[in-house]
């Protein structure tokens, strides 16, 4: 067995071994994973920040949702920071102004910089963060308050889903979202989220006052909280049922261009938390963070041979191309499969733990296939930016 | 923060992944055993062709009438035999699917359809060059060179030329007797028209050495 083959294989096991983890954390939870702690009645101040760069075609939406939500009104408040739009935002939320909703407008700074601006002149015992594009449940702050007392947390996130439609790029991006929400839920187990998602996750005040407050060069700085709020030893817990909604981009480009910034912001991010890769900071720092970097690792070993059996294919294959592709379908081909064909399952296995969600099934299949052919596009414009050292922009 | 991740659920992890991975690894291998048993019975075909070929050939003695028929099924021979020759190769080196004796008949089988083609050349009074590559799977970086080489210089020429193959390290008793016959002494080391030619040589020499032949 050469090395290549090796690798194959080990890449192959690697990825097995991964996502039979994650079954086996499903599998320890999977009478609670559903279920919200109980209520005991708790109702603090919430402050909830909604930055707004040029969101006037959906704004309005966002803040309806806000307003309709099941909380009193004299226990919330909404700051819109404006970001320096040139769009009729600004006229938008003024039709919203009220003793509840207030607006304050500052010179264009970026999403870190519009939230600090905004925690800065709220006061709740709670901030909760929203994205102008997103749009809450109505049970959503219900949903999410009890986890703060049952589970010592100093933030929780909630679900962001995306909303049926008809486009297949907006539904396979569904069937990622409930991916990476089922994964975030099982994470949250072993105390490793990933993120606080910007639309609507909460935070208690006083992390802010203990971490310091979102870094306003990042170019995911929802992420690079919640690294921060873990390397301090605090817990963040992920709620399924307290639904946000929020709007995908509906082309290719703009989803490259997003995942291209998110996978450059989430890199440097892991990078910048290197240091957690310690028994002390329990499976976060000996699972979460180290997988990270191994899979983007596999991930460019896996484009490299790739390229490599290009490259050596014997000359004569021209003559039995047919056969020989037909004797592709031996070996590796089989151990790929049952990585593959694991691989669904879980994607099955993310949709289906949603009781009320249903994609259709062609969709579940055929987005293994989709998602590796986004990574190859956004990895490879990941790599060539970082190496041209282009600057970060939104 | 305490680790929630225990050693059983690694563990149990683990072996399940190595269930499905050797589930995997298991129907693979039966495809590939597959595909060879594909080939083994492509071997005995072409053997048939060329006993039925030599059966000919001695009823007939040295004839030219036949000689349509002859060129003809040799003809047919020489094209199931190379992409024979191919497709073992291709499943030994990419992957790894190897077995010794199924190359032994077909080398058995190599070497009759060289004798039988020298002999029709010769009543036919056919014009085909025919060339021998001894290489050897062992120790010879140069040998996969001079397969692709040797293809290239036949693309080169005009002149037909049929290939035939060996690997000297097998412990074919009948490549043995071609290498004794021949003097290799080395790999690789090509036969072109009974001469032997030692060495490794580029596929504008190979052409070279023909068009050479061809001329006397």
């Amino acid at each position: 067995m050469d090395l290549v083959e090796f690798l194959n294989y080990a890449i192959a096991f690697f990825s097995l071994f991964v996502v039979n983890i994650f079954i086996l954390i499903y599998l320890r939870h999977r009478h609670d994973y559903l279920k919200t702690p109980e209520n005991t009645g708790w109702e603090p101040f919430i402050s909830i920040i909604l930055p707004a760069y040029n969101e006037g075609a959906y704004i309005r939406n966002s803040l309806n949702s806000l307003l309709e939500v099941d909380y009193p009104k004299n226990k919330m408040e909404i700051i819109i920071v404006n970001d320096g739009s040139t769009d009729n935002t600004l006229e938008i939320a003024k039709e919203f102004e009220s003793r509840t909703v207030r607006i304050y407008t500052k010179k264009n700074g970026g999403k870190g910089a519009a939230l600090n601006y905004g925690i800065k002149k709220s006061r709740g015992e709670l901030i909760a963060t929203m994205d102008a594009d997103s749009y809450i449940s109505r049970n959503a702050i219900r949903e999410l308050l009890p986890f703060f007392d049952a589970e010592k947390a100093m933030a929780v996130t909630p679900a962001v889903k995306i909303r049926p439609s008809n486009s297949p790029l907006k539904e396979l991006q569904r069937v990622e979202y409930l991916m990476i929400l089922f994964s975030r839920k099982l994470l949250s187990f072993i105390d490793s989220v990933p993120v606080t998602p910007g639309p609507f996750s909460i935070f208690r005040r006083e992390v802010f006052d203990k971490v310091g407050l979102f870094d306003e060069h990042n170019l995911v700085e929802d992420q690079e909280i919640a690294l921060r709020i873990q390397s301090h030893h605090y817990k963040i817990k992920s709620s399924l049922t307290a639904d946000v909604y929020t709007e995908p981009p509906d082309n290719l480009p703009d989803l490259l261009r997003q995942r291209v910034r998110w996978q450059r912001g989430g890199f440097r991010n892991y990078w910048k938390y290197k240091f957690m890769i310690r028994p002390d900071y329990g499976d976060f720092g000996m699972y979460f963070v180290p997988l990270n970097f191994a899979t983007i690792t596999a991930f460019f070993l896996i484009l490299a041979i790739m390229l490599y059996s290009v490259f050596t294919t014997p000359y004569y294959v021209q003559y039995i191309w047919l056969d020989a592709f037909g004797y592709n379908v031996g070996l590796f081909t089989f151990v790929g499969a049952f990585v593959i064909i694991t691989s669904i399952l879980f994607t099955y296995l993310s949709v289906k733990s949603f009781k009320n969600e249903k994609v259709a099934i062609p969709y579940i299949i055929s987005f293994i296939l989709f998602y590796w052919y986004l990574m190859v596009g956004y990895n490879l414009l990941f790599v060539y930016k970082e190496l041209r050292r282009e600057g970060y922009s939104w | 923060m305490a680790r929630k991740l225990s050693l059983t659920l690694y563990g149990t992890a683990f072996l399940i992944s190595v269930v499905i991975f050797l589930s995997g690894v298991f129907v693979g291998s039966l495809i590939d055993r597959a595909a060879l048993g594909d080939l083994s019975g492509n071997v005995k075909d072409i053997s048939a062709k060329v006993s039925s070929l030599q059966i000919l050939l001695l009823m007939e003695g040295n004839s030219s009438a036949f000689c349509p028929l002859y060129l003809s099924e040799l003809q047919s021979i020489d094209e199931d035999m190379e992409s024979l020759g191919y497709k073992l190769s291709y499943l030994e080196e990419e992957k790894n699917a190897q077995d010794p004796e199924l190359k032994k008949e077909y080398f058995i089988v190599q070497a009759q359809s060289y004798l039988l083609s020298r002999k029709v050349n010769e009543i036919c009074n056919d014009r085909k060059v025919l060339l021998i590559n001894f290489y050897s799977n062992k120790d010879c970086e140069l040998c996969r060179e001079q397969g692709i080489e040797i293809l290239k210089a036949r693309n080169q020429l005009d002149i037909p030329l049929k290939l035939y193959s060996f690997d000297g390290d097998l412990g074919s008793p009948v490549v043995d007797a071609f290498k004794e016959k021949y003097m290799v002494r080395s790999y690789p080391t090509i036969i072109i028209n009974e001469k032997r030619y030692p060495g490794y040589h580029s596929a504008d020499e190979i052409a070279e050495l023909i068009r050479g032949l061809d001329d006397n």
